[in-house]
């Protein structure tokens, strides 16, 4: 823990109460071993790491990019055994796709006009930057060549040894393999297969391609963000690669209880469409129920919510700063008022009610940002928030790693690293759990891996195979 | 697992589902009741208590014909779709019935901070010393510890602090600064990511408690251990997670210090004034570009990108003013939905950016089943519901009870969890 801050690591001294004290400490003495190190057995000598919830439950993992990966990620932290299939051949795009983690002293490449197209120049499939995001929670990694006889056998094999299949190939991707639905039930007939492809593997566009941003304009939620009577702006990143991974997330464990239960494994076929529908809410069934359709003047509202006023994002002091402020109460309206120093314009009858303050909303907020836009935005809202009123600073990714002391307190960033990349502060799993801690580092507690890193491992001790064999695979090329 | 409620008819013919005969207990604000619909659909009986006059997100527009009323509220239904209801009255004597009906539950997902909690006697420490089995997942803005963890939020705070809003919005105006606000999307995408991860927990808590556990064979798999994990406490803290949806943009800034400023995402305007998003043809890699250029040769706007330099990727990224100018000249003799059907045909990542709504004309998840209607006899219609997250045939989503009345379940559910008043 020494010389380390509080921010980077899982540790809070905060516990969730008194009678879980115990299990904290166990949690601390594992998640504060060195960086980069945190090995079951870099505890040196403390407790044993406390269970993990999904602790022995093993997945075969053919998961690429980030709508599959950010399944198994949450899979992994939770405490599964996830064994990445890759090849290193084609290997999985975010790889070796920019930002690339920099070289000790280099200066790294930003995302910029990023394309797989032009990514080829990756001097490593190691140091892909979204790969290193979406690719901790323990997970292993094995190179098989799937189209070689050898490999092909060999990840029967592995199939047979796990409880799920996850990917997120082309639908028929696996069929074409030979290890498909049918052929992964005939190893392990009570196999959970979670696909997670854009379309999914049922209906008549199951041949088209998403990437998050288009099943985001497909299922209405681009539309969602834009100011009135503008087009919509849209999400700048893909928001449906997370919920997606979620709910691909909610197939496994969903098909592990069923077949707890039932006995009976199944193939679970998750798009990237049906995730995001009922995202929007209240806002379709308004449309459904009474008629009244999004495409109308005035919609999407920008910031403004039904539910409060004033409320929306007004500039702060400094260059393109803002704060979010949100009165869904009279309360928080009084509180606000006061916090401004009781201005003469507040006092206007006609800012007297709830009903009232949503008609003259656009005054309100000019009265509003000329107080916030002299005012650093964090002052803003912790002033704001003492006084009882929902208030936030608009934070970007450096706020989040640099700023931010609820996320540092709560331990949301965990340094992980791995043979060629030095620790980095990385997202973990947003949630605790008392008895089953959740750890980014999964039960491995490591970084990412590199490619191929366990091939040897897994083949030995779990596939039962001797040094000899491996090495005659590997010198026949099924290992690449 | 609690036993299977053969009471609810139909329930003992059919396949299992996920969560057959759990039985979750829900005291929640509009934040976190998306936890609960998601867990209805895995097949959870999942039951909501409410005060006498209605939970407050009863209280949320839009209603139902524009006329507010507790059982009109289309909020409440989108959320509580497949839930009972039990009303208990306020205080203490409420509090004292929701620990009366823990007893009976597997699952208790509340949204109340640890200061209420105290409050009102319904700590995970006091739970657990009677109940331990029950798993106690609590959903609060900013979890139950740290220094915010006092503070107030609603969606738009938590999309402002979390890092999306900062990304989102249009780009700079004429002047080059920018005269927009950065801007948060509608529909309470924070707390459904909260609520989303909740559920994933409290999956993973139960499997743990009935299915893992402590003597679960390590190294086999397909053994069904004996479970023994026991109940536990869940603390999600929506902070936390509308934190980490922002995909690349913290690791970005870790590889090479530069921070993510907002613009509008690209899109392409089709000749009916609807748009398609429109992603760099490049993105999935190299093989699209030669689909893409087929396509637009065989409409007639191809120009200058037939010239075999653009067969060089790092040409194309020099030039991809022209790429886009081609693509624009595509949208110029299209609608959107054609637009949206020539990118696919060629291998291309592209969506016609549709109003919510529209989504359910889509033959593609019309024909896998995705949305539902359920009869609102209060009403003499059916109401149409966004349906199954993803297709699951041996054990298909659930959603066969419309949102409950306020108390509608009160008695029934009493009788059926034994649980006295």
């Amino acid at each position: 823990m020494a010389g380390r801050g509080p921010n980077l690591t899982r540790v809070s001294e905060n516990t969730l109460s008194s009678g879980l004290v115990g299990r904290q400490g166990d949690e601390l003495s594992s998640a504060g071993a060195p960086d980069g190190a945190d090995g079951p057995d870099g505890a040196g000598g403390a407790a044993p790491a406390p269970p993990m919830a999904l602790e022995g439950v093993r997945i075969l993992d053919f998961t690429r990019l980030g709508f599959g990966a950010q399944a198994t990620l949450i899979c992994g932290c939770l405490g599964a055994e996830v064994i990445r299939v890759e090849s290193t051949v084609r290997p999985d795009p975010i790889r070796v796709m920019p930002p690339y983690v920099p070289e000790p002293g280099s200066s790294g490449e930003g995302f910029g006009a990023a394309t797989l197209a032009s990514a080829t120049s990756a001097a490593s499939p190691n140091r892909g930057g979204i790969f290193y995001k979406y690719n901790t929670g323990g997970k292993r990694s094995i190179t098989v060549d799937a189209r070689h006889p050898k490999g092909l056998a060999l990840l029967r094999r592995l199939v047979a040894l796990c409880d799920v299949v996850t990917e997120s190939f082309a639908a028929g991707t696996l069929e074409r393999w030979g290890l498909g639905y049918v052929d992964q039930r005939a190893v392990r007939p009570d196999i959970v297969y979670v696909s997670m492809c854009g379309f999914g593997h049922e209906g008549p566009d199951t041949a088209q391609v998403t990437m998050g941003p288009t099943a985001q304009a497909l299922t209405g939620l681009t539309f969602l963000v834009g100011l009135p009577d503008r087009p919509p702006a849209g999400w700048s990143f893909s928001y449906l690669d997370h919920v997606g991974g979620y709910l691909g997330a909610v197939a496994v464990v969903a098909g592990l209880l069923h077949r707890a239960r039932s006995g009976r494994g199944q193939h679970i076929d998750v798009s990237q469409l049906e995730p995001a529908t009922a995202l929007s809410g209240a806002i379709l069934l308004d449309a459904l129920v009474n008629g009244r359709s999004s495409r109308r003047p005035g919609f999407p509202t920008g910031n403004r919510r039904p539910d409060s006023a004033p409320g929306g994002a007004y500039r702060a002091a400094g260059d393109d700063r803002w704060v979010v402020i949100s009165c869904r109460t009279e309360a928080h309206w009084r509180a606000l008022v006061a916090a401004m120093g009781s201005p003469p314009w507040a006092a206007q009858p006609r800012f007297a009610s709830f009903d009232s303050r949503r008609v003259h909303a656009g005054e309100i907020d000019t009265h509003v940002e000329a107080w916030t836009a002299q005012r650093d935005r964090y002052e803003v809202m912790d002033l704001l928030q003492r006084a009882g009123v929902p208030a936030g600073a608009v934070q970007d990714a450096a706020d989040r790693l640099e700023r931010d002391p609820q996320l540092a307190d709560r331990g949301h960033f965990t340094r992980l690293g791995n043979d060629e990349v030095a620790p980095l502060p990385l997202e973990g799993l947003p949630l605790r759990m008392s008895a089953t801690p959740a750890h980014t580092g999964g039960r491995l507690r490591r970084g990412p891996p590199t490619l191929g890193q366990d091939t040897d491992e897994v083949l030995r001790d779990l596939v039962g195979m001797e040094t000899g064999e491996i090495a005659a695979l590997r010198a026949e090329g099924v290992l690449s | 697992m609690t036993a299977v409620d053969t009471s609810a008819p139909g329930r003992r013919a059919r396949a299992p589902a996920p969560l057959d005969g759990v039985r979750v207990l829900e005291l929640v604000d509009e934040s976190a009741e998306y936890c609960g619909r998601l867990l209805a659909g895995l097949g959870a009986d999942v039951v909501k208590v409410e005060p006498p006059e209605g939970a407050p997100s009863r209280r949320l527009g839009p209603f139902l014909d524009d006329e507010p009323g507790p059982n009109r509220s289309l909020a409440f239904w989108a959320d509580n779709v497949g839930k009972r209801s039990v009303a208990v009255p306020a205080g203490a004597e409420g509090d004292a019935a929701v620990v009366r009906l823990a007893t009976k539950a597997d699952v208790l997902v509340h949204s109340l901070r640890s200061k209420e909690a105290e409050a009102r006697g319904l700590t995970y420490d006091r739970l657990a010393s009677s109940i331990p089995s029950l798993v106690v997942c609590a959903v609060t803005p900013f979890g139950q510890s740290g220094p915010w963890a006092d503070y107030q939020a609603d969606d738009l705070v938590l999309m402002a602090l979390g890092g999306s809003m900062a990304a989102c919005g249009y780009g700079p105006g004429p002047q080059g600064g920018y005269d927009t606000p950065p801007l948060a999307a509608l529909g309470d995408q924070a707390w459904r990511t909260a609520s989303t991860y909740a559920a994933i927990a409290v999956l993973a808590a139960l499997w743990w408690r009935d299915f893992g556990g402590p003597r679960r064979a390590r190294g086999a798999p397909g053994d069904v251990g004996a479970g023994g994990g026991g109940g536990q406490f869940v603390d999600v803290s929506a902070h936390e997670c509308s934190a980490s949806m922002t995909e690349w943009h913290c690791m970005t800034y870790l590889c090479s210090g530069t921070v993510f400023r907002r613009g509008p995402h690209p899109a392409l305007t089709g000749t009916d004034g609807r748009q398609v998003a429109a992603l760099n043809p490049d993105f999935l890699g190299p093989h699209v570009f030669a689909n893409m250029l087929a396509m637009l040769e065989s409409q007639g706007v191809a120009g200058e990108l037939s010239d075999p330099a653009f067969a060089d990727p790092a040409h194309r990224a020099a030039n991809y003013r022209q790429v886009w100018r081609a693509m624009k000249r595509l949208a110029a003799s299209n609608d959107a939905e054609t637009l949206y059907r020539l990118g696919q045909s060629a291998g291309l990542p592209w969506g016609v950016i549709r109003a919510p709504e529209e989504v359910v004309d889509d033959a593609h998840l019309q024909a896998r089943g995705h949305f539902v209607e359920l009869e609102h006899p209060e009403l003499g219609r059916p109401v149409t519901y966004p349906g199954a997250p993803f297709l699951a045939h041996a054990s298909p989503w659930r959603l066969e009870r419309r949102p409950p009345l306020v108390g509608e379940h009160t008695d029934e559910v009493r009788r059926q969890w034994d649980v006295p008043w």
